[in-house]
């Protein structure tokens, strides 16, 4: 047998967490750190090394399977494995959570609870993207939510016992739906219930069942990416989250919910998705542009980013629902990159709040004087966030672009249309992003703010934490295929199964329920 | 071994290698790469010096007829779709890399003098190298879409030097309008390379051209469409091309370090949209109506800019309107399908052009050893007159500059503007007639700039003028000297040092010899671009349709030098008088620039500033509060909500946690 690579990407950091109590520390943080950090580390080393030896990237269907019995009696088996859907992911999450253990560094509150939290996330998060069995990714993702819960409501800001309430109350009520949508799918068709994806998917389900199947779980993944109008949670709760909790949040958290989409909606439900896909375009393009705007007029630095990741994930619903391989890969290509960028912005707000103790844009300005590495390290993720070429942005964005454009799915009128209202995204992001930093780092000197003693220039473990996180976002930009290759052929074999679903829907009418929207009478092709 | 233009690709990756290497030390050890002030610009002007070797190499092989040489890889792929990355190196690009290359190296030797007191020196060659790369790289682009990568990269390098002094409010919104001007550009040329993509399934510019032109011809695309996709592209000229109405960025970017706008602003980024225009006349060839687009856009930049330039009082604005007002001509030739001649004045302007503004920052450099460092008194022409005495060297090649774009031959300027406004003369007489009066106000506006600056009584220690000047810029009097007092000042400029001298010479030499390259009835410069072309124009080439079109020019331009030398040598006119009291409604429309900004203001940024604010209510109020509402409500009432915010909610996450499981083992039993 093969040594289980998933299994102890999960199961080790959750172990070591357990062990967190028995790490000798003088409670000032100091010692459990390095251990919080090795933890994480070795889970990432776990995790690259399960890629470099259980991963095949030219295969597209489930590798690194394994499977044991759990609850017989529940149905409920261990069972974990790796598509390209999965697998990119995964080392996403155990890199961000390396990157958030080093980012705590400065935590002095409550240190052991700090680490024990941030690695149980790390476990949960990977099995959220490993684990093959609907229940078992029900249980991981409420798992999840636990740490990041206490994280926001213990560390967070003034305002964190709302921000957190409001998480909780937000993620877990979503989830209800996953878990009535995930019991009527085992249920469907009568016989043993089944929760692997692979039975699943081999279900026939009627295109009602799938239609409302697929509303259910976009309410559900829809809070988590998220998309407009369910999306009011994050930035309260980004707005309070310190800087590590941040990253994970933006680095990860969000793709749970683009990766749920591709992994449930896309690949379980084609024939709902070939109905809904025009929704999500349109979703999407209103996540680009409304996101942006009331980024533009945020005051608050962090809610500013915070709304800027929501604008971001836009592109990741066009990408799902652009029918085809080159939008669906750009639409993967964006959660990593965004991951990466997301998470180096957050963390460079945490910085800044370190040195000026205020989040208001109006009570900072000039500060580039004192802070000249900082500055570089804003600007550069700044240029990155507001997809520059050469980073990983601009490809992911690319390809999203042409991927829509080129699509058969689509009439042209409606291309046309949402191409173009996308693109006004291009001028709103340099708007608030360079705004942003001229607010912060140009102009005279704010003297008060300049005065203060800690206002001090990037230290070197901060300089370390964004370059990490810009090697790859560099490496994407320039030669993007070290990335879209490892998921291409999962990928390839997504989008021939919803198109064909889609010439099914297409051929059999009376069948769509929602053909009396007109919104969504959009896909037109293939005849 | 290999043949040059296989080594292209290095051309670019040299001066990138020399800017990160520099750059990484920047961010690790910042104070030590500080010091190392010399060793960090001879390495870098080493790494363009190369690459400019490189380039001649090129360009050489070029000359002796080489063909075109295309490498590509595979950079993306997904499905059938694969998308080509490489390098190509022609006759176009050849020259504009030998060009390149010298400016850069050229205003680099410059620099280190020019910014030899400023606490960013290193700085500024790191982005001054990774500037040169960008723009190399956007001239080897082999398709549409890696010219867009690099067109925002260049655009990216521009916004960094033109804040580079970003402690100062005008540097830090000049560089946000130039990069979000050039967005706005870059939107439509996005969308117009996804069309053209999906109208022809490629990248190229020759196989859009092809297949564009097939499917029009086909019917699979109305000509319409076809048209409006080529307009989208050239919104991206438009914007990096300083075209009307995007060309407000231009002016604003002069806050940068002067070098910059030599190099920017004046000589190569700026040239990209013509050259890019250039690039595409395939495709825009056979489509009438985007040829006229362009030619029309093309004569009111044109006009616009010099009819600004003439009211302008900042030295460097005032060639900045120059600027765009050439960049016009330039995209006029575009527009009458000359692709050559537009790309002849391309050359032309970017020597003698460069050569202005690096007279205009010695100019300045001189004058902040008088007035001090405060950019509203070193560049202010009230406050020069009479730098000839002090600056020999300037005051020639600033000449010489004038002469060259004011059209006497037989200086660059004449040969490259004749020929454009020659092609405009048989393509669209009435454009023709804005380009000729045009040419007449660039003599007397650059004449203009000549006398005030270099001739008459030096006025640099009148208080009163300079007190006025601070006022009107609302800088209150005795700021401007901070931590440098009076007496630190010089009471007369002197002559720059031999690194900012030298380029100066260096650069006089091709602006008033390149122009000979060019001559219509033997232009070795169409032959290298356009054989065909070149032979066709010789062929045609008649001195009878020639003399009079030249002599014409000529005419206006002396007409135009003549008015500049009565009214500011001689002052034997008093324009101000004559002319700006008599219509005060045309000089306020000129001194206010048409009033552009202020709608642009108005407009966009205030009409976008109070969306977003509206939207952001709509967020906060509408969507969140039937959130809170809904909390509320299922809470119960209003004290729920205290209850949760009191602490005892993790109690109930656990609830939430707790009865999730309760329902699976609930289920399982069931099952």
């Amino acid at each position: 047998m093969p040594f289980p690579w998933l299994s102890a990407s999960i199961l080790f950091p959750i172990g070591a967490a357990l062990l967190i109590p028995f790490v000798p520390d003088q409670g000032d943080g100091k010692q459990v750190r390095w251990y919080g950090l090795g933890v994480a580390l070795t889970t990432f080393l776990i995790t690259v090394a399960g890629y470099l030896n259980g991963y095949d990237p030219a295969v597209e269907g489930l590798q690194m399977v394994q499977r044991v019995e759990w609850l017989p009696r529940l149905g409920l088996a261990w069972s974990v494995g790796a598509d390209g859907i999965s697998m990119p992911l995964i080392l996403l999450t155990s890199f961000i959570t390396a990157l958030a253990a080093l980012a705590a560094w400065p935590v002095t509150f409550k240190p052991k609870l700090f680490y024990f939290l941030l690695l149980a996330m790390d476990g949960g998060q990977i099995a959220v993207f490993a684990v093959q069995d609907m229940l078992l990714f029900f249980l991981a993702w409420e798992l999840e939510l636990l740490p990041v819960y206490l994280l926001l409501a213990i560390w967070g800001g003034k305002k964190r016992q709302y921000a957190a309430t409001k998480f909780i109350l937000y993620t877990a009520g979503s989830s209800l739906f996953i878990l009535v949508v995930g019991l009527a799918m085992a249920f469907y068709g009568g016989g043993t219930p089944t929760f692997e994806y692979t039975a699943l998917m081999g279900k026939d389900f009627s295109t009602k069942f799938q239609l409302f199947a697929y509303a259910g779980l976009l309410i559900a993944f829809g809070v988590k990416l998220p998309i407009v109008p369910l999306h009011t949670w994050l930035p309260d709760a980004h707005g309070e989250a310190t800087a590590p909790v941040h990253m994970l949040l933006a680095g990860i958290l969000l793709k749970m919910g683009g990766y749920a989409l591709l992994r449930f909606n896309v690949q379980l439900l084609p024939e709902g998705h070939a109905q809904f896909a025009p929704l999500l375009v349109v979703l999407g393009v209103v996540n680009i542009i409304y996101a942006a705007l009331t980024s533009f007029a945020q005051r608050n630095l962090k809610r500013k980013i915070a709304y800027s990741s929501i604008s971001h994930m836009g592109f990741v619903l066009i990408g799902i629902g652009s029918f085809s391989a080159l939008g669906t890969s750009g639409a993967m290509l964006q959660m990593i990159s965004h991951g990466l960028i997301g998470a180096s912005l957050f963390f460079l707000v945490g910085a800044t709040y370190d040195r000026t103790h205020t989040l208001q844009l109006d009570e900072m300005g000039g500060v580039g004087q004192k802070m000249r590495k900082m500055f570089a390290l804003w600007t550069i993720c700044s240029l990155a966030s507001l997809a520059l070429p050469g980073m990983s942005g601009f490809v992911s964005e690319l390809m999203v672009f042409v991927g829509f454009v080129t699509s058969e799915a689509y009439t042209l009128s409606f291309r046309v249309v949402m191409a173009i209202l996308a693109a006004v995204g291009v001028i709103l992001t340099p708007v608030y992003l360079l705004s942003m930093l001229r607010e912060i780092f140009f102009g005279k000197e704010n003297v008060e703010l300049a005065s203060h003693s800690n206002l001090v220039d990037a230290e070197p473990r901060e300089i370390y934490v964004i370059s990490c996180l810009l090697v790859p976002i560099v490496g994407i930009g320039l030669y993007p295929r070290i990335m879209t290759d490892t998921y291409r052929a999962s990928i390839e074999a997504l989008v021939q199964r919803e198109t064909l679903a889609m010439g099914r829907v297409i051929h059999t009418p009376g069948s769509n329920l929602i053909r009396q929207a007109s919104l969504l009478q959009a896909p037109a092709l293939p005849g | 071994m290999p043949s040059a233009a296989e080594l292209a690709w290095l051309i670019p990756v040299l001066p990138l290698a020399g800017a990160c290497l520099v750059g990484l030390g920047l961010i690790s050890f910042n104070r030590t790469v500080n010091r190392l002030r010399k060793p960090v610009a001879w390495l870098l002007i080493s790494c363009v010096g190369a690459a400019a070797v490189l380039s001649y190499a090129v360009l050489a092989q070029q000359l002796a007829g080489a063909g075109p040489t295309e490498v590509l890889f595979n950079w993306a792929s997904a499905g059938t779709f694969n998308l080509q990355m490489g390098f190509r190196v022609d006759a176009l690009g050849a020259v504009m890399l030998a060009l390149v290359t010298t400016i850069a190296v050229l205003v680099m030797v410059y620099s280190d003098g020019y910014m030899a007191h400023d606490k960013g020196y290193v700085r500024f060659f790191t982005y001054l190298a990774l500037f040169s790369s960008s723009m190399l790289g956007l001239v080897i682009s082999p398709n549409l879409l890696e010219i867009y990568v690099f067109w925002e990269l260049v655009g990216m390098c521009s916004y960094l030097l033109v804040g580079f002094w970003y402690d100062r409010d005008g540097a830090a919104n000049a560089a946000q309008k130039a990069f979000v001007v050039n967005r706005v550009g870059d939107f439509g040329l996005l969308l117009g390379i996804l069309g053209l993509f999906w109208a022809t399934g490629s990248f190229g510019f020759e196989e859009i051209g092809a297949n564009l032109q097939e499917a029009v011809a086909g019917g699979s695309i109305s000509n319409g469409v076809a048209v409006v996709l080529c307009l989208l592209v050239f919104m991206g000229p438009m914007a990096k091309s300083a075209q009307f109405p995007l060309h407000v960025w231009l002016p604003d970017a002069m806050e940068g370090p002067t070098p910059i706008s030599a190099l920017i602003h004046a000589a190569t980024m700026v040239a990209a949209g013509v050259f890019l225009v250039a690039r595409l006349q395939p495709v825009y060839e056979p489509f009438a109506a985007v040829q006229v687009t362009i030619a029309v856009i093309g004569t009111i930049t044109l006009f616009l800019g010099a009819s600004i330039a003439l009211t302008q009082q900042d030295l460097k604005k005032g060639l900045a309107y120059s600027t765009v007002s050439q960049l016009g001509y330039m995209m006029l030739a575009m527009g009458c399908g000359a692709p050559v001649a537009g790309m002849f004045h391309l050359v032309t302007h970017a020597f003698f052009k460069a050569m202005l503004f690096l007279g205009s920052g010695s100019v300045i450099h001189a004058m902040e050893e008088v007035v001090g460092h405060e950019p509203v008194l070193a560049q202010d022409m009230r406050l020069m007159g009479g730098l000839r005495k002090f600056m020999p060297v300037t005051s020639t090649t600033f000449l010489i500059g004038c002469v060259a774009i004011a059209g006497i031959p037989p200086l660059a300027g004449f040969w490259s503007k004749d020929e454009i406004l020659g092609q405009a003369f048989n393509s669209f007489p009435l454009l023709w007639v804005m380009g000729f009066i045009t040419a007449g106000m660039t003599a007397f506006y650059m004449f203009r700039l000549y006398f005030l600056t270099f001739e008459g009584e030096f006025r640099g220690k009148d208080q009163a003028i300079a007190a006025q000047l601070l006022a009107a810029a609302g800088k209150g009097g005795g700021d401007h000297d901070e931590g440098e007092p009076h007496g630190h000042l010089a009471d007369h400029p002197h002559e720059s040092g031999w690194q900012m001298a030298l380029p100066l010479a260096v650069l006089a030499v091709p602006s008033v010899l390149i122009g000979l390259l060019g001559t219509p009835w033997n232009s070795r410069f169409a032959r290298l671009l356009d054989p065909h072309e070149a032979a066709e124009i010789a062929e045609h080439f008649s001195w009878g349709e020639f003399l009079p079109l030249a002599g014409a020019s000529v005419a206006i331009s002396t007409a135009g030098i003549g008015l500049a030398v009565a009214a500011y040598a001689l002052r034997r006119i008093d324009l101000g008088q004559a002319v700006a009291a008599r219509f005060p409604a045309v000089n306020a429309f000129l001194a206010n620039k048409w009033y552009l900004d202020a709608i642009n203001d108005k407009l966009f940024v205030r009409g976008s500033r109070k969306l977003a604010r509206s939207v952001l209510e709509v967020d906060s109020k509408v969507v969140d509060g039937v959130v809170n509402l809904t909390g509320l409500m299922t809470l119960g009432s209003g004290e729920g909500l205290k209850y949760f915010e009191t602490g005892r909610a993790q109690f109930y996450a656990l609830i939430v946690f707790g009865g999730v499981i309760a329902l699976v083992v609930l289920f399982g039993a069931l099952g």
